[in-house]
């Protein structure tokens, strides 16, 4: 999967706050750029649903909007916290994990 | 009652509930009577059983609505279980400490236990409300979920805690750990209430409600802990939240929206306290954290308005308006004009009450009750005599 970027938005949450980020691979460390791209290999990230959010609200959850693109596809998905299936949740707190400490500049 | 079980053992409801897992092996009208009949320990199995299994099939609203009629406590007292995610995502976790159990060496686990327990003593001394439900729902709290998450949340069920950015090095940590402050367990708690109550939708200016409402008794509940005069109270949400690295007192203002923090990292503090700077936005639900400013200022000007302890009069007066009139739709002027309403029912038109309701909306940039004090009788006692007498004309 040749993965150029990926877009991450969480917005929501206790306090409101919305952070958006533009990640491209080759900003990442290998390190990194190699964990992101099992995730997203051992999902099928271009096979997930679009909309995995939950038929009532959850008050105070984040609701997450990540795409990725590569040379061939592009895919969005949206999601929450506890609506997000399983297997989505380590993704979730990887890309949450960067984009906090994107955070600091 | 379909049956009246006898006592079961509790080996015996382990078996079934571990059954349950797999395969839903115990039928639910069983799993309800052991959930309302047994003793407390077959009550919580039981009821951990009907929530896992409906969790599995998404019933969420289904869980909600029969909670309402099973999670009853037999004593009439709170119910609290907390448990461990462990760092995973997985809720609830493991069991670590239930009503009646002593401290444990866990911070988090604590102050989600005693937090939920100041919040269930506020609805039920003040507002004579047995727990979430009215009906002594057990509070059920998750700590320590997922690894980095900054944020608490109610799923539908109980209440979800994250540890903050306890991740991340100690110079770049923005958050600490969501129980640090009583108001955020009372907001989440109440999230609970309206979701029983009003139902407010979770959407643009209903859902702005139904976050000022958990802000509100959020803050009610802290005020009611430290036993605090309005005048007295700091009015802030999520105080301590923020770590040193932050400028900023908390996450929201209530008596100055917009305030809470200007940091370069998180950015300013984006709400209103004032309809003329309503934020349109398609994030967050429609700005349902950004526009509680709104509402959240007027209560705060109601509460300062009449003195004294703010969860007496204004605090009844928002709980009357939340249990029985708001509805899944309603707007910042439907609010305005019910908190009017209600203050008028219950202190009187006219009333001092009635208008620091009317002063608070005002300061919003929200009218009620006309432009003018509502009529009350003209002349009151003379008006009254002269009326017995027949020198004035009788009223319609």
């Amino acid at each position: 999967m040749e993965v150029e970027r990926i877009k991450f938005e969480r917005s929501g949450g206790f306090a409101g706050m919305t952070i958006a980020r533009d990640l491209k691979l080759d900003d990442l460390s290998d390190e990194q750029a190699n964990t992101l791209l099992e995730l997203l290999d051992d999902l099928d990230f271009q096979e997930l649903p679009e909309q995995m959010t939950a038929k009532e609200s959850m008050p105070d959850q984040f609701t997450y909007v990540i795409t990725v693109e590569t040379k061939k596809w592009k895919h969005t998905v949206v999601t929450g916290d506890a609506s997000a299936p399983e297997k989505m949740q380590e993704l979730l707190e990887f890309l949450n994990r960067l984009a906090r400490r994107k955070k600091k500049h | 009652m379909l049956f009246a079980p006898k006592p079961l053992r509790e080996e015996r409801v382990r078996v079934m509930h571990k059954h349950s897992h797999v395969n839903c092996f115990v039928p639910p009208h069983i799993l309800k009577n052991i959930a309302t009949q047994g003793t407390p320990a077959q009550k919580n199995l039981a009821i951990d059983t009907i929530k896992l299994t409906a969790r599995m099939r998404g019933q969420r609203q289904a869980l909600a609505d029969f909670s309402a009629a099973t999670f009853r406590v037999a004593a009439g007292g709170k119910d609290r279980v907390v448990y461990d995610a462990k760092n995973g995502s997985s809720l609830p976790g493991t069991v670590v400490r239930k009503e009646g159990d002593g401290p444990n060496a866990d911070v988090a686990v604590n102050e989600a236990y005693d937090g939920s327990g100041v919040t269930y003593d506020l609805y039920n001394d003040v507002y004579q409300r047995n727990s979430i439900d009215a009906n002594g729902m057990r509070l059920d709290s998750t700590v320590h979920y997922r690894r980095g998450y900054d944020n608490a949340f109610w799923d539908g069920e109980q209440m979800v805690y994250g540890d903050g950015d306890e991740d991340l090095p100690e110079d770049e940590r923005l958050f600490n750990r969501f129980t640090i402050a009583l108001d955020v367990i009372g907001h989440e708690l109440t999230h609970g209430v309206t979701q029983f109550e009003a139902k407010l939708q979770y959407f643009q200016q209903p859902g702005a409600l139904n976050e000022s409402m958990s802000d509100v008794f959020g803050s009610l509940v802290k005020q009611y802990q430290l036993q605090q005069l309005a005048s007295e109270a700091d009015w802030i949400i999520g105080s301590g939240l923020l770590t040193a690295n932050v400028n900023g007192v908390g996450i929201r203002s209530m008596k100055a929206p917009g305030t809470a923090y200007d940091d370069p990292v998180l950015g300013k503090d984006p709400q209103p306290g004032h309809m003329r700077d309503y934020v349109n936005t398609i994030n967050d639900n429609g700005g349902v954290h950004i526009n509680s400013g709104i509402p959240n200022r007027a209560f705060y000007v109601t509460a300062v308005e009449l003195g004294g302890f703010a969860w007496e009069k204004a605090g009844q007066i928002w709980y009357v308006t939340l249990k029985d009139k708001l509805t899944a739709t309603s707007k910042f002027q439907d609010c305005a004009n019910l908190t009017y309403q209600v203050a008028g029912q219950l202190y009187g038109d006219g009333s001092i009450e009635q208008q620091a309701v009317k002063k608070g909306w005002a300061e919003v940039g929200l009218t009620v009750g006309g432009s003018e004090p509502p009529p009350t009788e003209p002349g009151g006692c003379l008006e009254a005599l002269l009326r017995m007498v027949g020198a004035a004309p009788a009223k319609n």
